[in-house]
């Protein structure tokens, strides 16, 4: 059906110039205002500090009861070290530096301030790059602080040095799987836009349905799994781990392209859809 | 000014928004009325790409929202008060917005202090009234010093002194040369600041005039008291204007009291009170818009 404009008040001719529009390049350089924008809002939630709070403490516990009560390795039955139980707790701190990606990006959502974002910077793309460079950012301090919470705990709880030589490269990787995480989680946080969802849904499968999968799935698909990478990057066993497992272990470079291709298909599927979906 | 062609949204048998082509003129303030479900809020959220039309654009002196370099400095939008995270400030809800538009810190204090809101600045949004979160949601829109305002409801939660605060705001606004798209379901008070008014209805537009136009829709009623009414009602009938007899009075629609005087008095009918009484607008948009409400009262 047609319809028609009825007659109104005469609009008068503005003389004002044209809104200036935009052109190839200028997506690019919004991106360093659309990273203090991220950065603004990370900054300003009382569950940054809390996050950061939750990562040292559970960095100190774990490293000074491994140290206190367990004291040596039930597969290898030697004394635990300061050399690999520093590292332990990284792979706690990577599940909450996903966990906090995901709520980057999905309480947005929830609060209606996604809708203010792409109003404001319609090259969505360039949102999405903003919150994974200052998660990631964020993944990194947390990696350091778990890490180094980790040495203090084991250092706490008496453990001798032991064989640091590989230390410093462990501390690499693990600092690349922490920066890595957030990027994971806002992807995971784009797809299903749902906070509760997303994070009990990243939960489940980080503690549950990755390990199950391994008592049952062949080893040469499991280490293809992403928290299998991640265990794998930081040279950690989890629980599902057995025998065939680590003998069918990928290298940590390997690991890494794993962990990696988790992400950008994340954030690949995510930047797609929120290009698609309506910004609520 | 605003340009809307021909705008189209389906969701999936469900045409929202139904070739829906309006102006909006700068320097007045432009109603957007209709029932619920007659596609205001599909509209306003097409025209700042927010949801994808089907058909049709919307244009801003010439250029789509899309392709604005920066659009909070264009157009300020209000869609939704309660857009805020509740444990951020006032100030840094702000804050990250003017820095994502690349707007200078110092305006997050401006608007703070034009909406009223300086004394709230550091307190989380999870406290604020409905009314409170109205005025920071219009601060943000107003960050970028833009030339249009296009505001969802944004009288709700507003107490009278915050109504009327909103309503001089929007007037002033409109005033300095700028463009105000506001759709509001509080007609009454509509119709105390707007110039224009767009009325749609079940997706499709009804009018788009004058709010002067639309009030002159509606026929005023004359209410006459005389002892004699029946012969007074026979001399109108015999002038072809129809009037119902009551309780005393006379009810004459189609007329004004000066006609209706002139005639009492020309036959010497003592008249003891005479009142116009017009249509409120309203009355009037309930009418234009009532077959195509998609939600109403049994």
């Amino acid at each position: 059906m047609t319809t028609t404009t009825l007659p109104t008040t005469a609009i008068p001719t503005d003389p004002r110039p044209q809104p200036l529009t935009r052109q190839r390049g200028d997506a690019v350089a919004a991106l360093p205002a659309a990273l203090r924008s991220e950065w603004i809002k990370l900054r300003s939630l009382r569950s940054t500090p809390g996050l950061l709070g939750a990562v040292v403490v559970i960095g100190v516990l774990l490293s000074w009861i491994l140290a206190t009560f367990v004291k040596t390795d039930p597969d290898t039955h030697l004394p635990f070290t300061i050399g690999e139980t520093f590292v332990f707790s990284t792979w706690l701190t990577m599940v909450l530096a996903i966990v906090m990606g995901t709520l980057s990006f999905a309480s947005e959502v929830q609060h209606g301030t996604l809708a203010t974002a792409v109003t404001t910077q319609p090259a969505r793309w360039v949102i999405v790059a903003a919150k994974a460079v200052v998660g990631s950012g964020l993944g990194l301090v947390m990696g350091v602080l778990g890490m180094a919470a980790g040495f203090g705990g084991a250092v706490l709880g008496g453990l001798e040095a032991g064989d640091t030589s590989g230390s410093l490269a462990t501390a690499g990787w693990a600092l690349l799987l922490t920066a890595l995480a957030p990027m994971l989680g806002l992807g995971i946080g784009m797809i299903i836009r749902h906070s509760a969802g997303a994070v009990t849904g990243v939960l489940v499968w980080a503690l549950v349905i990755e390990n199950l999968v391994k008592s049952f799935a062949p080893a040469s698909f499991t280490r293809l799994l992403p928290f299998s990478a991640a265990a794998g990057l930081l040279g950690i066993q989890t629980a599902g781990d057995n025998a065939e497992t680590m003998a069918a272990a990928l290298t940590r470079v390997q690991d890494a392209f794993v962990f990696s291709g988790y992400v950008a298909l994340a954030i690949g599927i995510g930047t797609a859809l929120l290009y698609r979906k309506e910004a609520n | 000014m605003i340009t809307v062609s021909s705008l189209t949204k389906q969701y999936g048998q469900r045409t929202a928004v139904d070739n829906l082509s309006f102006d909006v003129a700068s320097g007045r303030v432009t109603g957007f009325v209709g029932p619920n479900g007659a596609g205001k809020s599909t509209t306003m959220r097409m025209m700042v790409g927010l949801t994808r039309p089907d058909r049709g654009e919307t244009t801003y002196r010439g250029v789509s929202y899309s392709h604005m370099l920066n659009p909070a400095r264009v157009v300020g939008t209000v869609l939704d008060a309660r857009s805020m995270h509740p444990g951020r400030s006032a100030r840094n809800h702000l804050a990250a917005a003017a820095a994502l538009a690349s707007i200078p810190a110092r305006r997050v204090d401006e608007v703070l202090n034009e909406v009223g809101l300086d004394s709230a600045a550091n307190q989380r949004t999870g406290g604020f009234s409905l009314g409170m979160r109205q005025r920071l949601a219009l601060a943000g829109a107003l960050l970028g010093e833009p030339e249009v305002l296009l505001l969802d409801e944004p009288s709700n939660g507003l107490d009278p002194d915050g109504i009327r605060w909103l309503r001089n705001s929007l007037s002033a606004f409109a005033d300095g040369g700028g463009t105000v798209f506001v759709s509001s379901h509080l007609i009454a008070e509509l119709a105390m600041f707007a110039d224009d008014l767009i009325v749609v209805g079940a997706g499709k537009l009804l009018a788009a005039e004058t709010v002067a136009t639309t009030l002159a829709r509606g026929e005023s009623t004359v209410s006459v008291r005389t002892s004699q009414g029946v012969e007074l009602g026979q001399l109108l009938e015999r002038h072809g204007i129809d009037a119902d007899a009551a309780d005393g009075h006379l009810s004459v629609r189609g007329t004004t009291t000066a006609a209706v005087s002139r005639i009492a008095f020309d036959n010497r009918i003592q008249v003891t009170e005479i009142t116009e009484t017009r249509r409120s607008l309203e009355e009037i948009l309930l009418d234009m818009t009532g077959a195509s409400a998609e939600f109403a009262a049994a």
